[in-house]
Parts: structure tokens; sequence; C-alpha cells
């Protein structure tokens, strides 16, 4: 980076700018485990120092990289083309949480879970819940427009986001959307940025809808011999006309990565899980909790675990939460994929997965948003392995061609990044590509944004 | 960068961030170089030939309270800990150990004598300071400005040592062993006394450990390994010679050492392990040990006295959290002073102190104590007690600065008072 660019925001941040290798290798990995070295780090307060850095980056010309919480899993927050990361840690205000018109206004530092546990403490509901609500944040969440849990019932972040104020990749300062309830006018700007990775704009202020914080909650752990069955219990719940506040899958190669950590005692004969959550008003829930563990058993379930209290709920998701990052347990590197389709194929796409890992040869580890149709499919290799290495990427491709092909989209909720970035076109077609680069162009000219992003850029492939 | 384990320590690392969440550094720094996924970056970067400045990474890695939080939290259940003390270690024959610390651990506190010299002269030169507090749990002098640690207070050296105010002969063998540790025999002397009364209340013989070396915590953390594997090695060579039935210790951080950190300084195969199993088999904190013993069973009534919810109990980070003794010493309270027992706000936040820490960076150190200390005071808490050195340390300065009038006591002086109260 130009030494004027680099006094320019000295003067600007003072020592809140960062330039030395060790902090630049703490803002150079996100949870791909990918690194790419910043040549700077900085950490605004507030949107006019985030506006004053994209000015000089386009006085200067070096990209812009926002980042949250650095957990995300398709390598948003890399600076693959160098320039400044701007960490938003330290705008992490709760500006006002309304309870009279239900929203929050919030900066993009903010934690989700401190968000939601602020929300809570008023009798009120932020629904998104994405396995990394403790530590990512509503700005990483905007920009990959991340889902959770409870998206099967709730919908995803984009279901919550009215309103935003975003610094642009001209530097000019946008407000979008709304505070109310509903509203039109115009195009839907807020949408917009909404998974746009950090590519269009800053987020640096959202309002975000609240709701009502739903009365009582049961959590159930089924267990299946196998995810064919799992899969059909999910429509079946579907088809009983209960929506679950939750409903994820686990098959038995990812229970056995947690297993390794905390041993949950399993049934015999226990090939896959499901994890079933119902919320409402007492009365309900106790109801299609009866229901879901019926519906279950008919479906051949070996065995139903219940659990109403905090602590046993606790119990119950921790063997949920706990396979994300358990999976490096089962080896070093991970291609991690999360496809969605749409969910009366769910059966098929496990049986397409589990002859794709035998005829392949890779461990392919797949636990996932099954209520959404949504996989997590873990292709775990060595990375020391160069055969090994090509047989997982054409695995990849496999899978992504197979999900086109079944109706489904081969990102729900990690984003493209620059893991999925070659295969963009796949999905969305040429034309698609290119409205998304005119449109990217009309926010950000000059490129300065999150560069080598979404769009494939060979160099930040490779790594 | 050289330690072999790390590669593998650091490899299960999946930079997931769990650890900024729990993380007692992170809300002051607000940067990731603070957290363990940043250290485990650092480290590994470190090894794979990235050319940094040793020191820096060594300073960085330094800027950690090892409160082990984020161990405890972290998903993939990964040794931040020994990551860190290990990379401490490395570092440290690059960029050299300063000299003050090379002689303090490696010669001062590795002998009982040395400690006892330096003691005395610390005594006499205190006697000069001019700013005087007088707290409820003692005096303390106000340090000189300009020395980095700004509003500083140091409690007042007792002319003689615990150890040293034992007779001739007396407790020098017994079935049970008392570990007092450096501060509770040389700082706080009432402490150790109270620890070893109520603990010969038991009706057990007890033997004061005497010739202890400095548990070498300090000298670890500081990634000085010589120092600290020397006292590791001389005290579990003398400890299992006396063989004792348990070995009692007041302190969770010298505990800590016994149970776990010492078999990362003393290799597997050679017979000074041996001793370290059999130390670690018979090391118990002192709660623990009074649950046991059944002393507790002799206590008279509920007392009276301390008004019902105003003593509280502070969770050490090694004792509570690493350790997982938590409810022994709430135990030990309930039953020492009855309802006067409530539990503390904020109970299990770290003090701060995190050893060389507090030398290190004191302002930022005394922000985290002095929030400790308040949240407590402000919910009711009059007496804060605890079962580790450096939190009684640190939060008898804390109290100093901020509310002199909060006690802060070891957990024995209260069972101490309890069982001898007239
Ligand atoms: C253990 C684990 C579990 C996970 N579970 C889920 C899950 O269940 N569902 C899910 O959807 N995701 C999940 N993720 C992925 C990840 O947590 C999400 O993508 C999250 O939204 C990222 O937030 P962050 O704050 O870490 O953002 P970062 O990783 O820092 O950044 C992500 C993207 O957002 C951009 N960005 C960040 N802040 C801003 C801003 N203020 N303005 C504009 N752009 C910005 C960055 O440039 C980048 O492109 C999980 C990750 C981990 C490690």
């Amino acid at each position: 980076m130009h030494a004027d660019a680099l006094s320019a925001l000295g003067n600007l941040f003072g020592d809140r700018l960062r330039t030395s290798l060790e902090t630049r290798i703490c803002y150079s990995f996100d949870a791909t485990r990918k690194t790419f070295l910043p040549d700077a780090v900085v950490y605004p307060i507030n949107a006019e120092e985030v506006r004053q850095t994209v000015l000089l980056a386009n006085r200067y010309r070096f990209p812009v990289v926002p980042r949250g919480a650095g957990s995300g899993f398709s390598g948003g927050s890399l600076p693959v083309r160098g320039g400044v990361v701007l960490s938003t840690e330290r705008m992490d205000r709760i500006v006002t949480v309304d309870t009279e018109n239900l929203y929050a206004v919030v900066e993009p530092g903010v934690v989700t879970g401190t968000l939601k546990e602020e929300a809570r403490k008023k009798g009120l509901f932020y629904p998104p819940d994405p396995a990394s609500l403790k530590f990512s944040t509503v700005g990483g969440n905007i920009a990959e427009c991340s889902g959770g849990m409870s998206a099967v019932k709730y919908g995803v972040t984009r279901d919550y986001v009215l309103g935003l104020e975003a610094v642009l990749g001209t530097g000019e300062l946008l407000r979008t959307g709304v505070a109310t309830a509903k509203g039109v006018v115009g195009y839907d700007l807020t949408r917009m940025l909404v998974g746009s990775e950090g590519t269009l704009g800053i987020v640096t202020r959202a309002t975000l809808r609240l709701m009502p914080l739903p009365e009582t909650a049961a959590t159930l752990l089924a267990f299946f011999p196998e995810n064919r069955k799992s899969a059909d219990a999910v429509n079946a719940i579907v088809a009983a006309r209960v929506t679950p506040s939750a409903m994820e899958l686990m098959d038995r190669t990812a229970i056995d990565c947690v297993q390794a950590l905390m041993p949950v005692p399993l049934p015999e004969g226990t090939g896959s899980a499901l994890l079933l959550e119902v919320d409402g008003p007492e009365a309900q829930v106790a109801r299609e909790a009866d229901l879901l563990t019926e519906v279950c058993r008919a479906h051949g379930a070996i065995e139903v675990r219940r659990a109403s209290d905090a602590q046993g709920r606790d119990e119950l998701w921790k063997l949920r939460r706990s396979i994300s990052p358990a999976l490096l347990r089962v080896a070093p590197v991970k291609l991690n994929e999360d496809i969605v389709v749409p969910r009366s194929r769910l059966a098929d796409m496990f049986a397409f997965l589990s002859d794709l890992s035998a005829r392949r040869n890779v461990r392919i580890v797949n636990f996932g948003h099954a209520g959404d149709g949504n996989i997590h499919v873990n292709i775990m290799i060595s990375g020391t392995d160069a055969d090994e290495t090509r047989r997982a990427e054409e695995a990849v491709a496999e899978v992504f061609r197979k999900t086109v092909e079944m109706g489904g989209t081969i990102s729900g909720e990690h984003g493209v990044g620059i893991s999925k970035a070659p295969f963009l076109e796949m999905e969305v077609g040429p034309l698609g590509v290119a409205v998304m680069k005119r449109l990217k162009a009309c926010f950000d000219p000059n490129g300065i944004l999150n560069p080598g992003k979404i769009f494939l850029d060979e160099a930040a492939v490779r790594g | 960068m050289r330690d072999p384990d790390l590669k593998a320590l650091t490899g299960l690392c999946a930079k997931c961030g769990t650890c900024r969440t729990v993380c007692t550094l992170y809300p002051e720094r607000k940067a990731e170089i603070a957290v363990a996924r940043g250290k485990v970056a650092l480290i590994e970067a470190a090894m794979s030939g990235e050319d940094g400045d040793a020191a820096a990474v060594q300073e960085a890695l330094t800027d950690c309270l090892l409160c082990g939080r984020c161990e405890r939290a972290c998903p993939n259940q990964v040794l931040v800990e020994e990551i860190v003390m290990k990379g401490r270690a490395d570092l440290a024959e690059e960029v050299g150990i300063p000299a003050w610390k090379r002689v303090l651990f490696g010669k001062v506190m590795a002998s009982p004598a040395a400690t006892e010299i330096a003691r005395k002269a610390a005594a006499a030169g205190q006697r000069l300071l001019p700013g005087k507090i007088p707290t409820a749990s003692g005096l303390h002098y106000r340090f000189p400005d300009g020395l980095g640690g700004e509003g500083r207070t140091i409690p007042k050296l007792p002319a003689k040592g615990f150890i040293e105010s034992l007779g001739k002969g007396e407790a020098a063998t017994g079935e049970v062993m008392l570990f007092v540790g450096c501060v509770f025999d040389h700082v706080f002397p009432e402490v150790g006394r109270a620890a070893y009364e109520t603990v010969k209340a038991s009706g057990k013989s007890v033997a004061v450990f005497r010739d202890a070396a400095c548990c070498g915590l300090p000298a670890m953390v500081s990634g000085d390994r010589r120092s600290a594997t020397g006292c590791a090695e001389a005290n579990v060579r003398r400890l299992r010679a006396a063989e004792p039935g348990a070995i009692v210790f007041p302190c969770g951080s010298c505990l800590l050492m016994f149970r776990r950190n010492v078999f990362s300084l003393i290799p597997k195969g050679t017979p000074a392990y041996d001793d370290a199993v059999s130390v670690a088999d018979r090391a118990v904190d002192y709660a623990s040990f009074l649950l046991s013993s059944g002393v507790l069973d002799r206590l008279p009534d509920p007392p009276p006295g301390e008004k019902v919810g105003e003593i509280g109990y502070h969770d050490p980070c090694h004792l509570s959290g690493t350790l997982g003794k938590g409810p022994e010493a709430r135990e030990v309270l309930s039953r020492a002073v009855g309802p006067a027992f409530a539990e503390m706000a904020g109970a299990d936040l770290c003090c701060g102190y995190g050893g060389t820490f507090n030398v290190r960076d004191y302002p930022t150190s005394a922000r985290i104590g002095g929030n400790k200390v308040a949240v407590a005071a402000r919910a009711g808490t009059k007496v804060i007690s605890t079962a580790c050195s450096g939190c009684v340390l640190q939060m008898r300065d804390m109290a100093a600065r901020t509310d002199p009038s909060v006690r802060v006591v070891h957990i024995a002086e209260l069972v101490h008072q309890a069982l001898f109260r007239k």
C-alpha cells in the first residue's frame, strides 16, 4: 500500500490503525482457515470514519474489506488482494430497542447473541440464530444473509432487516428501508445489500424487526437407523401441519465426531438423528411435542428424547452446536458446502451423497437444517494428498451440479465468497452474472469494497 | 517456535471465534490479537516461518491472563493455556528472559532462604513509603508513582513469615502435608497460619513443607522453562520423599501447578515424572480436604455476627475453572459462616491478576480487578473470600484503591474464626 495512504489513515485513526505484522496475521483468517495478509487493520468507531476510509481508498486505490467476527465459511472477510481490513469490533452499540414499534437499531459489530439477549430482557425476540450466534456479528449476518436453526419457522436474517445505513464504494452514506412494519417506496435497496458480502456497501447501522418472545419451547432428539428415515420423518412432520422452530439432521459421521469430545449415549443402531424444537404457548408446545414424538416413532425412530427445561434443552442442543468445530478432529481440512434442495428431495440427496463418498473414495460428513432442505456437506481431507484433494474437488463439483439439477441452490447461508465463486455462473447463468456485475459497478465503481469475492478471481480462489 | 507439540495443539483450532465471547481481556482490547484464536494464528505463522519479530509475538502472547475461559468454552477443546505457555517458553529462548525475572525465578524463588532474605529487605524498604492506607484486611502502602504501577498499593510485609514463626521441630513431620506457597508464607502469614491450624484441627498430625521452592507457576507463565522445571522437580522429589498422605494446598494456582502443569515440564519416563504423578495423586485443595476430614462437623452452630449475605466467594480461575473445585469452597463457607455466606455478584469474573500480567500491564489489570470488586461491593458483599494467593493479593490491592472497607480474606481465615471463636 502507498505510504501516503497509510499516513492518511494514521491521521484518521491514530492508534486504531495497526500495521504490525502480528496484528495483520490476526486479521488474515476466517473460519475457512485460509489466510491472506492485509496491509493494515483499522478499527472505526463510527460511520464517518468508515466513510473517510472509503474516500481514502478511492483516492489511493486500496481495497477495503469489512470484517465482523471473521467466522465466515466462504472466505468473505479475507483480504485476498491485501488492502485494509476494516474491523467493526468497536462499533458494537445497541442504539435502541423499541418495545412499542418492535424494532432494534444496532451498530454492525453487535454480536447477534447479545442482541437476542437484550431483546429477550424486554420480552422480545430476534429470531435469527446461526450456530455462530455467540460470536458472529449482525453486520456479518446481514452481509451473508445468515440462516440458522429457526429459519424453518422464522426465516433468515433478510426477513428481519427493515432498514440499513451503509457506506457505498463511492464513500457516500446511503440510508435504505424503513423503521415501520412495511414500506414499498422505490426499489428494495435493503434487500439488495443483504447478502451482498460486503461488496456493495459497508453496513454502519441496521434497523431490525423484533417479535414477541414465544412463551416456551421444547426440544426433542430422535435417533433413526439411517438418513433416509430421518428425511422421511421431516416430510411427515411438515405434512402433519406442525412447523417446528428447528429441524436439524445429523448423520452418523457427524454424531461420531462430537462423540469423541462429549460422549452422548446413543441407542443401538443409530445411523442418523433429528433435533426438533417447537415453541409457542405452553399447551400448544406440549401437544406438538407429543405429535412430533409420534410421527418420529411412526417413521422408524429408535428412541426419542425430550427436554422442556432450559438446561436439558441446552444439553440436547450441544450435540448439534458442537459438530462444526469438532469436524477438525476427523481430518485437518474440510471442504464445507451448504447446499439446499427442495425438502422432498432430501432423501434422494442423501442417497446421492453416500454413493458419491464411496465412488470418489472421500469421507463426507453431513448435517444441517433439514427443515429447510439445507445440508452442510463436509468433505474431509488431509490436505497433503494431492490425489485425494483432486477427488474431493471433483466431488464438490458433482454435488453442486446435482443440487442445481434438483432445483436447489449451491449456498443456503454461507455465501459465495471465494469458495463458491467458480460455481456462480452454474447457478445464476451468464446473464445473472452480467447483471450482478453491472450492479456492483453502480454501487462501487472503482472496485474498492471486498474485491475478489463472489465473482471469479483465480488468484483468490487458490489462496 | 520449535516445540514439537505446538503444531498438533494449534492444528485443532477451527478459528470459529468462540474464544472471543469468553475472553477476560477481549472487552478491554477489542482486537483479535488479545484472544486465543489470534494467538494461535500468530504461533502458526511463526511455525510456518513467517518472518515476524519474535519480541512482538512474545509481547502478544504475554498479553493474556491465562484465566483459561477460552479453553473451557472451546468446542474443540483446544488446550490454549498449554499453547500459550509453550509459545512463551519457545520465544523466551529466542528473545531471552529479562534479567530481573531470571534472578527472581531462578535464584530467589527457587530457594526458601533467599526468598526470606528478599522479603526482609523489602519489608525494611517498605517502611520508607509515604502513603499508608488502612484497609479492612490490613495496612497497605501506596506504591510510588512513576514505577509503572500508577495507583498500586502493596500490603505491609510482615517481619516474620509463617514458616519462620513455627517453633523448631514444630510441624516437621505429619500424616498430612501443608504446601503453604510463597504468598501465604511471606506476604500474608496469617493465611498460612489459619490454614495450618484449621487443617490441624482435623485431628491429623500436620507437617508444613519447609524446604519448598516456589511452585514454579510464575516462572512457567513467564516462559522461563528452566527455572520452572527446576522448581517443579525439586518440589516433587522432596514432597514424595516426605511420604505424606494428602498434600493440602491453600492456593489454587500452586495446586494447578502440581495437578496439571508439571506434566508439561517434566518428561514422561523420567524418575521425576513418577514423583510428579505420586504428588498429583495426593494433592488436594484446602476446601476439599476440610470437607473430607470431618473438621467442619465440629463447628458450633451457625455463628451470629456477620450479617446475612455479607460474605461472598470469589472463584479463582484455576481452582474453580480449570480444576472444577468451586462447589467445595462454597460448602465449606456455608458450614463455617452459615447464612452470612451468599453467592456473590460476579463471583466467577476473573480478578485480573494473571501473575506477571499484573506487573506488565497494571492499569488493565486494575480495571478488570477494580470492576470485579466494585460489582461485588455494589451488590452488598462486605467480605470477599477466596482460595488463591494471586486473587488475594490482587483483590486486597483493588479494595485498598477503591473501597478499603471491603475485606478480602482466604476462606481459611473464616474457618479459623469459626472454629476458634471464643
Ligand atoms: C461454528 C460456526 C457455525 C456457523 N453456523 C452458521 C449457521 O448456522 N448459519 C449461517 O448462516 N452461518 C453460520 N456460520 C457462518 C458465519 O458465522 C456467518 O456467515 C456469519 O454471518 C458471519 O458473521 P461474522 O461477523 O463472523 O462476519 P465475517 O466472517 O467477519 O464476514 C462475513 C462477510 O460479511 C462481510 N461484512 C462483515 N461486516 C460487514 C459490514 N458491517 N458491512 C458489510 N459487510 C460486512 C464481510 O466482508 C464478509 O464478506 C457459522 C460459522 C461457524 C464458525
